[in-house]
């Protein structure tokens, strides 16, 4: 009786999901993927993977992966229409933005300009949703684009000063959403919602006001609504909090194959949740058909060793972080001693070529890393060696000289260094605790930093810990990693290198003060920073790609010589487990959040299961 | 001498009974005459009673010199290591426990290692050591090596047995940053033996102090200290050791960690002491030279240490070699959850914290090796307390 009962459940599933599948389409101009520029061979569609995830807000990493964006970055991060049909841009000042004719979103409803009208109006100007006003890519000196509709599938956005942050914010892997499913998020939003309605929801859903209502249930980098349509290939079928989260084929996603079949391939994505720790593990006994993510370089050989019985390849990518581990002195710690000594270039150029990064390399990485500072990678075209190297070289002597040249050459009894103010100059690193890696090399460097006087205590923390710390000004120094962008472009955001958030946790009040434009915090007082900031405006404001550049290189210069953040070594190695049946993921890639998207760049909808 | 007596009735026209005179001078205190044999028993002080009580128990006497030498390889521990415990070797990291020769080439020379060369396997991604035959290096004993402080004070560098310069020497392996695992082992004995005897200390004191108090006393002391026993014994072990481990700053210096982390352990663990003494005291208040001394106008404090705690010293003691395994477990349990000891201290516990990897275990077993010391010498403390126990009532 119950098995029958189930074979007549899974024909009815069979029968509408057909049904599903012949209602679902493309839009009626899809993306085409050129898989022979790929190098990909077309495939066929069903079958389910299994990923493995540690927290319940990783399942944003599916909107990651999946990599679908108004605007992406392609095979040579130039930017790309993807979800768009196409782009005009107009010397940066304008922007039009043709969509692509009957795209769906993932309930079936049309995706036009009217979800961009009313992400605008309604969202990005309202006092409630967006309390600091429009996202600040979207301003140019503070002053927001004029918005006209042309007609449901145009839109153009202009400035009167160039904006070139806004198509790299679009394609970003936190991506700036300028659209929102109007038809469903209208029934949450005060102006169009029915009030009794609403008041219900409100009480029902027990939070303070409509606002709060509207912002849990519209968040579409962190898919926790599985009633919120997508334009991802894969959408999210599960309620938080889950330890299993299914994520379906979006049935009207804008990229076929050449064949004309509709991508994505994989029918499903199952995000099993599990501790942190045991990911490797459990990758290693093959329960993942999919890993990069909290797998690490020396789990590589206990990973190829289960490779066989796993059924799994693994295959290393080179991480596209500026450096796997920076130290951040605080130039604005609140302590006074160490902040003026912080904020001596020659303490930090010290520092850095006190760290003997080749025993480092040799130690954690096998010596496959690079010894280099905190600064772009070779295969960025803004790369030059004399960026990676300086203040690289391991000097002992000329550390030493520096130290006592900046006025710290007396020495307690033990040989440590005295600040002028009598104390010993130990430094307190804290760090976010996670990585055991990070632990190995701050011991190292304390061996290093022996030698030339100065103390170097961890104090592991949390994340969130940290950064109030931080930005408090408690902490002296902290571990993070490198630029993110280290593969970047001339045209890619050069926001790390100048003093723009509290969040960078060697000038949080610098960043401050530019974040809160004047109000908090307190104006750079180095005269490099400042240049920094004033870098910074100018990229915003250049034109041209040739005078992006010439200030991309010359900020690199000045943060790479003025040694802001000490980076260790550079491109370490990501392993990534592959099942064996999983066709079209590239045997080399580049492992990075930014601007790979992770998996994202590589098209995962075009991922398939061999039968 | 002695007649035949062949029935317990007198025979019939005899009128005497058989008898037996013994011409022996009479000696009025014959009969508390004690033989040799029965002298060296009667007149044994009690030590000598449990020492002889404990010798026939084999296994405790072997425990307890297994644990006498541990402990004394405390004192010279880093005379014993080959290496300094955080002596890096970056040419020799995740190196396999080592072999020592005798022969080499079909010749005796003596103890001796052979070179090791190294490889990247890029394919595993792992260094893969091969032994280079042709290369014997000879150990060398009561010999200079590293130097270091013994016991942080007295800079010194003799060693037991030290390898030539670089030459590779590590008979438990190395860990991920090229750190000899014996010298590992044999230093962090020196944390996690002692840990217990400073946590039993402290747990000691609480314990006699309130629970004879408790006991001594009687009424509303005894109600209070119950009733803070029964609250502390009713918090689960784990939650409260992750707070009171918490509450030490980060910026105190690994020594101070220690303390705190032993202060820890004997803070918690005096309740089951205490209780014991307690129970203990009320009875043997009741005796007579309790009351005796009493009269005669002794202090409490005085009745309590002089007269009634020697009482079931013996007790105390094998509760203490039971209590002290249940210690260093707990160092080894916090250290492991990464709330004890922190680097760069070493101990059992810190050693295994850093094994709790699955590379570890399935790449790199041999540093999983602290685990036998700490079962040995758990296992040799129990079987040395059963000893005791058996031994702390003599008469029996």
């Amino acid at each position: 009786m119950k098995i029958q009962s189930v074979r007549i459940f899974t024909i009815l599933v069979a029968c509408l999901s057909l049904a599903s599948a012949a209602l679902a389409d493309p839009p009626a101009e899809p993306r085409v993927v050129d898989f022979e520029a790929l190098e990909k061979a077309p495939g066929q569609r069903g079958g389910s993977i299994n990923i493995l995830m540690s927290k319940p807000k990783d399942i944003r990493m599916m909107v990651v992966y999946s990599g679908a964006r108004l605007v992406a970055h392609d095979q040579n991060f130039s930017l790309q229409p993807d979800i768009l049909r196409q782009v005009d841009n107009d010397g940066n000042k304008a922007f039009t933005l043709h969509l692509r004719k009957g795209h769906l979103w993932s309930d079936g409803q049309p995706f036009t300009t009217e979800d961009f009208r009313y992400w605008w109006e309604d969202v990005a100007q309202n006092e409630a949703l967006m309390q600091g006003g429009p996202p600040r890519q979207m301003l140019v000196d503070g002053a927001a684009p004029e918005v006209e509709i042309i007609d449901s599938h145009t839109i153009r956005y202009s400035w009167q000063a160039p904006n070139p942050l806004f198509l790299t914010a679009l394609a970003g892997a936190r991506p700036m959403y300028i659209y929102m499913p109007a038809h469903y998020m209208t029934q949450f939003h005060e102006k169009y919602a029915d009030a009794s309605k609403l008041e219900a929801r409100i009480k029902q859903q027990n939070v303070q006001n409509w606002a709060s209502l509207h912002k849990r249930f519209g968040r579409q980098y962190r898919p926790e609504n599985p009633e919120l349509p997508t334009l991802q290939a894969w959408m999210n079928t599960t309620s938080a909090p889950s330890e299993r989260f299914v994520f379906k084929r979006n049935p009207n996603f804008h990229r076929v194959d050449q064949t004309g079949t509709q991508l994505p391939y994989l029918d499903e994505v199952v995000m099993n949740m599990a501790t942190s720790s045991i990911i490797a593990a459990k990758t290693g006994t093959g329960e993942s058909d999919l890993q990069g993510r909290y797998i690490r370089f020396d789990n590589y050989a206990f990973l190829k060793k289960g490779a066989k019985e796993g059924n799994y390849k693994v295959l290393l990518w080179p991480s596209g972080k500026g450096s796997e581990m920076t130290l951040l002195p605080n130039l604005n710690v609140a302590d006074k001693g160490w902040r003026a000594a912080f904020q001596d270039a020659r303490v930090r150029r010290a520092l850095s070529i006190a760290i003997d990064r080749a025993e480092i390399n040799e130690t954690l990485f096998l010596g496959l890393a690079r010894e280099s500072g905190n600064s772009v990678l070779p295969s960025s075209p803004l790369y030059r060696d004399e960026f990676a190297d300086a203040w690289a070289d391991y000097d002992p002597d000329k550390a030493n000289g520096l130290l006592d040249e900046a006025g710290f050459d007396k020495r307690s009894g033990d040989g440590i260094r005295l600040l002028p103010d009598g104390r010993e100059m130990e430094i307190i690193v804290e760090t976010a605790g996670e990585s055991s890696q990070e632990t190995d090399i701050l011991q190292l460097i304390a061996d290093h930093w022996t030698d030339v006087g100065v103390k170097l205590f961890v104090k592991p923390t949390q994340r969130d810990i940290l950064r109030g710390r931080v930005a408090s000004g408690e902490t002296m120094m902290s571990t993070w990693e490198g630029l993110n962008r280290g593969l970047a472009t001339a045209d890619m955001d050069p926001e790390e290198l100048a003093p723009v958030s509290p969040v960078q946790a060697q000038w949080p009040d610098w960043g401050r003060h530019h974040e809160s434009k004047g109000k908090a915090g307190e104006a750079p007082t180095l005269e490099e920073v400042a240049r920094l900031g004033e870098l910074y405006e100018a990229w915003r404001n250049a034109a041209s790609r040739d005078e992006k550049e010439t200030i991309w290189l010359e900020m690199l210069g000045i943060f790479t010589d003025q040694v802001f953040t000490i980076g260790i070594v550079s491109g370490g190695l990501q392993p990534i487990v592959v099942n064996n049946k999983l066709r079209n993921v590239p045997e080399e890639g580049i492992w990075s959040f930014e601007p790979t998207l992770y998996f994202g760049q590589y098209l995962p909808d075009t991922f398939w299961l061999e039968q | 001498m002695t007649q035949e007596v062949k029935s317990a009735l007198p025979q019939e026209g005899t009128g005497e009974l058989p008898h037996f005179v013994s011409d022996a001078p009479f000696d009025l205190r014959s009969v508390d005459k004690l033989t040799p044999e029965q002298e060296k028993v009667y007149f044994a002080s009690q030590m000598t009673l449990m020492w002889w009580k404990f010798r026939q128990h084999r296994v405790a006497v072997w425990s307890g010199v297994f644990l006498l030498v541990l402990y004394s390889s405390v004192l010279i521990s880093e005379f014993l290591s080959p290496w300094n415990y955080q002596t890096r070797h970056s040419r020799h990291i995740y190196v396999a426990p080592q072999a020592v020769h005798l022969f080499h080439e079909g010749s005796f020379i003596g103890p001796f290692v052979y070179e090791l060369k190294r490889k990247v396997n890029l394919e595993t991604m792992q260094r893969e050591y091969t032994v280079d035959a042709s290369k014997p290096r000879r150990l060398s004993f009561f010999c200079s090596g590293e130097k270091y402080n013994w016991m942080g004070l007295i800079p010194a560098d003799n060693h037991l047995v030290c390898a030539p310069k670089n030459a590779p020497f590590y008979l438990l392996g190395t860990d991920r940053l090229g750190r000899d695992m014996l010298s590992r082992i044999i230093q962090g004995a020196r944390i996690s033996l002692t840990i217990g005897l400073l946590g039993i200390a402290v747990s000691f004191i609480l314990g006699i102090v309130i629970g004879g108090a408790a006991g001594y006393y009687g009424g509303w002391v005894d109600m209070i200290v119950q009733r803070v026993i029964e609250v502390l014994q009713s918090i689960p072990t784990i939650p409260l050791w992750l707070t009171l481990s918490a509450i030490m700053p980060a910026s105190w210096s690994p020594i101070l960690i220690y303390f705190g982390i032993t202060i820890i352990l004997g803070l918690l663990d005096w309740t089951g002491l205490a209780r014991a003494v307690r129970s203990k005291l009320l009875s043997l208040r009741e005796e007579d030279y309790v009351l005796a001394a009493r009269l005669i106008g002794a202090s409490p404090a005085r009745i309590i240490g002089r007269h009634l705690i020697p009482g079931f010293m013996s007790h105390l003691i094998a509760s203490a070699t039971i209590t002290i395994p249940t210690m260093i477990l707990g160092e080894t349990a916090l250290s492991f959850l990464g709330l004890g000891l922190r680097e760069p201290i070493t101990s059992w516990g810190v050693l295994l914290n850093e094994a709790q990897s699955i590379n570890v275990i399935a790449v790199f077993p041999w540093l999983m090796l602290p685990v036998v010391p700490v079962i040995f010498v758990i296992i040799a403390f129990n079987f040395l307390g059963d000893g005791l126990r058996d031994a702390a009532d003599p008469y029996k």
